[in-house]
């Protein structure tokens, strides 16, 4: 391609975009940037007071601590304005004078929370020092309105411009109490609920916003980690929903972990040193502080905090600050006493690099959270956790993957009896009795699986391979066979739209009446190919986008949903039951008969019975295994009950399709309601011939009324259309060719005579009368 | 069959040639004939004499034959390698069809192009917007190749 004037342009325009897109921290105006110039200078001015604070010092002027629990006691609506008369800075006590929470609380987090001490034999506890993996659990309030709202302001320019005019954020703070009134997100209103709590590590910091590179910044690696702790909580109905995002620090000795939310009311970034104390013997209070403050300032330094900031840490800031409740959690693993550091150490090299290091993960103990409180000053409620555990990441990575190659598996299969069954219906007119529908069924599930495997290999980057080999093998089963497969199907049976099923039943003898409402020129399979492909992939988007938000859904319309969606995904015989009845193929015994006399290739059943055994066990299977078995990495409720009532329907299913096989496939429709299929093979008319049929001779005969013994001169037959040879037909009026075999030719419904071969040939390429182009019922 | 078929159309060709158009096998190979067809006198290519090859398939009748131009014309629905688009030679195919009857439609496709399914759209395009132009190249390539 040459590079001409226009490309040139384009390229130019191209450049200038990228150019000239907003720097890495997403500043567009100049509120925004005065906005970014205040949240960095209220932030280094709460690092300076952070630098000089020691154990033996109190919060200065940081962002949600400028007030203690008991400021609010005593004068509840009073303003966080940062020095406060009556307040001695230069203290620090682990009581509600000084901390945010009651004593009440500060008891439970140190009498039921954080009270590990060593082991019966004296000996100092040994906790798991990498700790990633998401946990679940249950939760329960002791309450939410014993204790006061500790008054967070923030400062009001975290609030989004007024208008396109502003320059300059408002100075000052606002309440809470100010704002707009959110109801239970401001608190949390249900006796008990669901837990889930994500771990992840933070080892390495990008170190500014466009560079790539990550710097590890952690001096204290065996002691202290920081975390980011994902805490989701709800009723057992999931209707009220609660989720936050925190910045935790792990202190490995311990078995501790707090995290803190941070919103632009609650810069708890500083507030680590001081409640970690919470608990710890005075001896050791002063070491925690250096040594987490050292943590903070490690990672505050290393990734350069301050230039680091975005617009969308403003814009996450200000949503937290508003929409949720800050929170602060207090969680105690079970430690491994089990092991010695050294096996630790092994464990978690060989989960990160599988050797086949002696370590015996099959037995690996879970993330076990003993105890745990959660808090929230500014929202005033208490909870607490139970039974919070959860396999490390690393292993349900290794359990997702080998569910995966099992998933390969079985689509490998189904992809084997597909083309298996694809061989069995090479021609239209066997391809005419499958269900479209059955087929269409079975093609939305698998290219919905398809489009979930993508997604999912998008978002879990340790499975990028797999999923991605999964989502291809569904390609192929879904997109190339099965959908090429519902193609052939699909034109086979264009001739039937727009006939009523009383009709098809009939096997349409009243073809002619409504011949003109029907496309008398078949479209070719490359336009019904594009048309299904549209309409599959539009059935495919909206049912994914369903199914996604429908994860998010309170509890019970989930699983009505998930019921419904499942029972009918898994009803796709029920079409082809249809099918073959309006089909009417003959009982096995009748075809076994009918072989002899019409050769092999008619009326043989439509599906194998290979592939239909096949194809329930390998949709059933995961259904099954995700009820019933609970440690299932997806964690799916079980449900036995609806297992059995699923696989009593399918076999019902097979069962129908069985009887259809062995007693005809209309056995349950009475005998004299439904007449015969269209028979092409029968008797003609003179007058029939005399229409049709290219017959001179008898025309003549017929008209002149010759006495009888003359008929046996008679030129009683037709030139096929298809090999132009003449067919010799069975005339009813003429006795003499009586004799002729009424299965030696092929009568259309539009009373054209083929050769039964030439037309039977002819069918297996399109189902079409070779002379006027009327469709044909399949033989 | 196709055999059969096919000497049958033969002797009804030599019996009852169709007008202005003549077919025959070349040599001994009575899957691969020529055909030529005079150009129709209502339209531009009057006066030219078009030489087709056809090729049966074995499955002939089911399939349709291989009808291609060997002489070069100016024609919307005919590229240069003299490739046809007409729709009963490809998916409108029906057994019924004869190659006499082929070889009218071709000679009506002469008079009457289909410039709304063409196989060269250029020629479409002068086809349908000036159409003396179009005449006028027609006739010179007649003149050209086909005399």
């Amino acid at each position: 391609m040459a590079i001409n004037g226009n490309t040139i342009f384009l390229i130019f325009v191209i450049l200038y975009i990228i150019f000239s897109s907003p720097g890495g921290n997403g500043v567009t105006s100049q509120y925004e940037y005065n906005q970014m110039e205040s949240m960095i200078d209220q932030l280094n001015n709460e690092y300076g007071s952070f630098q000089n604070m020691s154990y033996n010092t109190n919060f200065r002027n940081i962002t949600g601590f400028k007030l203690s629990y008991n400021d609010v006691r005593n004068n509840p609506l009073i303003n966080a304005t940062y020095p406060l008369d009556s307040k001695n800075y230069d203290q620090w006590y682990n009581n509600d004078k000084y901390l945010i929470m009651p004593d009440e609380v500060r008891d439970m987090i140190s009498d039921n929370v954080w009270n590990m001490s060593a082991d019966a034999n004296g000996k100092a506890n040994l906790f798991p020092p990498i700790i990633t993996g998401s946990l679940l659990g249950n939760i329960k309030l002791d309450t939410n309105s014993k204790y006061q709202k500790v008054r967070m302001p923030m400062a009001n320019f975290y609030d989004p411009p007024r208008d396109f005019s502003d320059n300059f954020p408002l100075p000052g703070e606002s309440y809470n109490d100010a704002w707009e009134d959110l109801g239970e997100v401001h608190n949390v209103t249900f006796p008990k609920g669901k837990l889930t709590i994500q771990l992840s590590h933070i080892d390495k910091v990008s170190t500014s916003l466009m560079s790539k590179t990550k710097k590890f910044y952690n001096s204290q690696e065996k002691e202290w980690k920081l975390l980011s702790v994902r805490l989701d909580f709800m009723d057992k109905d999931e209707v009220e929903k609660h989720s936050v995002d925190t910045l935790g620090v792990y202190d490995i000795k311990n078995g501790r972990i707090l995290a803190m939310s941070e919103s632009g009311k609650f810069h708890s970034l500083f507030a680590f040193p001081h409640y970690l104390g919470i608990g710890i013997n005075k001896s050791k209070k002063e070491s925690v502080f250096e040594q987490s403050k050292k943590l903070i300032n490690e990672y505050w330094n290393t990734s350069n905090y301050i230039d680091t900031l975005t617009m969308g840490d403003i814009g996450e800031q200000y949503n937290n600050a508003v929409e949720k409740c800050e929170f602060m959690i207090f969680l105690q693993l079970d430690p491994w006493n089990q092991y010695t550091k050294d096996q630790m150490k092994m464990i978690d090299d060989e989960l990160k690099w599988p050797l086949g290091r002696p370590a015996n993960l099959s037995s690996l103990p879970p993330i076990n959270v003993r105890s745990g409180l959660v808090y929230s000053p500014d929202c005033g409620v208490s909870l607490t956790t139970s039974n919070v555990k959860g396999e490390r990441y690393e292993l349900k990575i290794r359990s997702v993957r080998f569910h995966l190659f099992a998933g390969m598996l079985l689509i490998a299969t189904q992809i084997y009896l597909l083309l298996r069954q694809m061989q069995h219906t090479n021609t239209p007119s066997s391809v005419n009795k499958i269900s479209y529908y059955t087929f269409f069924m079975i093609n939305a599930v698998d290219g919905i699986i398809m489009i979930l495997y993508l997604i999912f290999s998008s978002v879990v980057r340790e499975l990028y391979l797999s999923l991605i080999i999964s989502a291809f093998m569904t390609f192929i089963l879904a997109v190339v066979f099965e959908t090429r497969y519902l193609v052939s199907v699909y034109a086979s049976q264009v001739n039937e739209q727009g006939v009523g099923i009383i009709t098809l039943l009939r096997g349409r003898n009243t073809f002619d009446d409504n011949a003109a409402e029907r496309p008398v020129v078949i479209p070719d399979e490359a336009s019904i190919s594009s048309s299904l492909h549209g309409r599959l992939s539009f059935i495919l988007i909206v049912m994914t986008f369903i199914l996604i938000s429908s994860t998010s859904w309170p509890r019970h319309p989930r699983t009505v949903f998930e019921y419904t969606f499942v029972f009918l995904a898994n009803s796709y015989w029920i079409p082809q039951v249809f099918r073959n009845a309006v089909k009417g193929i003959p009982s096995r015994r009748e075809r076994m008969r009918g072989e002899n006399a019409r050769g092999p290739r008619q009326n043989k059943a439509p599906l194998l019975w290979k592939f239909i055994i096949g194809t329930t066990i390998i949709r059933v299977l995961p259904i099954v295994y995700f009820f019933t078995n609970s440690s299932n990495v997806f964690r799916h409720h079980k449900d036995k009950r609806f297992v059995v009532i699923l696989c009593l329907w399918l076999l019902f299913q097979l069962a129908v399709l069985y009887s259809q096989d062995i007693l005809g496939s209309r056995w349950f429709l009475a005998q004299n309601t439904i007449p015969e299929g269209y028979s092409y093979y029968k008797q003609v008319s003179l007058a029939l011939l005399k229409e049709h049929g290219d017959v001179q001779e008898s025309e003549d005969v017929a008209s002149e009324q010759v006495p009888e013994d003359h008929h046996t001169h008679m030129q009683t037959s037709v030139d096929c259309a298809i090999c132009m040879s003449e067919v010799p037909v069975n005339v009813e009026e003429l006795p003499e060719t009586h004799n002729i075999d009424i299965h030696s030719y092929m009568v259309t419904p539009c009373d054209h005579i083929f050769h039964s071969t030439c037309l039977q040939n002819w069918m297996n390429y399109k189902l079409q009368c070779p002379v006027c182009r009327a469709p044909l019922p399949p033989s | 069959m196709s055999s059969k078929r096919i000497s049958k159309e033969l002797r009804d060709i030599e019996r009852d040639p169709p007008t202005s158009c003549s077919a025959g096998p070349v040599g001994d190979d009575l899957y691969h004939w020529q055909a030529s067809i005079m150009g129709p006198p209502d339209s531009p290519y009057a006066g030219g004499v078009f030489f087709l090859t056809i090729h049966f398939p074995t499955d002939y009748p089911f399939k349709p034959p291989k009808i291609a131009f060997t002489t070069k014309i100016y024609h919307p629905n005919i590229n240069a390698n003299g490739n046809i688009c007409l729709d009963i030679l490809k998916d409108q195919w029906s057994p019924a069809l004869t190659l006499s009857k082929v070889l009218l439609s071709i000679c009506s496709l002469l008079t009457d192009a289909n410039p709304d399914d063409p196989l060269v759209p250029e020629i479409a395009n002068i086809y349908k917007t000036d159409r003396p132009k179009y005449e006028a190249t027609a006739r010179e390539w007649t003149k050209k190749y086909a005399v």
